[in-house]
């Protein structure tokens, strides 16, 4: 997979792992809207973002009108659909983004998982979240190694049933 | 606010020039697949409320309190509804140092 879109909390989180490099293996290049940027304000986490952008493994996407129109109508059908959780701009964003280029989004929140899996005009959008990528980089016991050192250093936690989704136990 | 859902064709905005108003779209094939949808997010609502638990659960209250407005109204939130930039964009803390903070505060972001 060369590209995904990656939205700011799941960067962020993602840049604490000490193994973050691998996620590279996976994708040639990480995707973050530029709507995102300006949330990034930490010296630690800008250099790393500067870093990899320099390098060209990580592309700040600009803001353009034809995602800006799918983002909010994925908003409204997300925060008007009884029953599913909330979406916020820069994920609707994110989501737009990936359904409209055919690559997936990555994000640890709940809800463009969530629509993707409930609403039939996102169907076919893969939304990975941190446990996804950690299961397509490492096997077995590797596996449970990488996912204990991740929720150590991110203070991420998967629920019981994402980790007995993926075979994961802890 | 009036929550404008647009016609049949998902990617068509040329629909969304006249769009039924909300109470309209009540009624529309659309909204009928979405409200059926929504019964699979039912399984997903049951594990953001354990979410929700394990973040009241793990917290360090003591922490929180001790923190100056607006990071404690922040770090609240956050416990309420695991949601980072929700939290960070109401209360106005920037989304990482309210990151940092949530570490120190051991709030756990729960990934269901």
């Amino acid at each position: 997979m060369p590209l995904a879109v990656a939205d700011t909390c799941f960067l962020i989180n993602w840049l604490s792992f000490r193994r973050w490099e691998d996620i590279f293996r996976l994708f040639n290049r990480i995707l973050l809207p530029s709507i995102m940027v300006p949330e990034l304000r930490s010296q630690r986490v800008r250099s790393r973002v500067e870093e990899l952008a320099y390098s060209g493994r990580l592309v700040v996407l600009p803001r353009v009108d034809y995602v800006d129109r799918e983002a909010l109508r994925i908003f409204n059908l997300v925060n008007s659909t009884p029953g599913l959780p909330r979406i916020d701009e820069p994920e609707a964003y994110g989501l737009a983004y990936a359904a409209l280029h055919g690559i997936p989004f990555l994000t640890d929140n709940a809800s463009p998982r969530i629509a993707a899996r409930s609403l039939s005009s996102l169907r076919g959008v893969a939304v990975y979240d941190s446990l996804d990528l950690l299961v397509l980089l490492y096997r077995e016991s590797g596996l449970r190694a990488a996912v204990e050192e991740f929720m150590s250093d991110t203070s991420v936690t998967f629920s019981r049933e994402r980790l007995r989704e993926a075979g994961v136990e802890l | 606010m009036i929550v404008r859902i647009c016609g049949a064709s998902p990617n068509s905005y040329s629909a969304c020039s006249n769009p039924p108003t909300f109470s309209a779209a009540f009624t529309s094939k659309r909204y009928q697949l979405a409200l059926l949808s929504s019964l699979v997010a039912g399984e997903y609502l049951k594990r953001l409320e354990e979410a929700r638990e394990l973040r009241r659960r793990s917290a360090d209250w003591a922490y929180i309190e001790s923190r100056p407005e607006p990071l404690k109204t922040a770090l609240k939130l956050l416990v309420e509804t695991g949601d980072l930039w929700y939290s960070a964009k109401l209360s106005g803390v920037p989304l990482d140092e309210l990151n940092e903070e949530r570490k120190r505060a051991r709030i756990p972001l729960v990934v269901v």
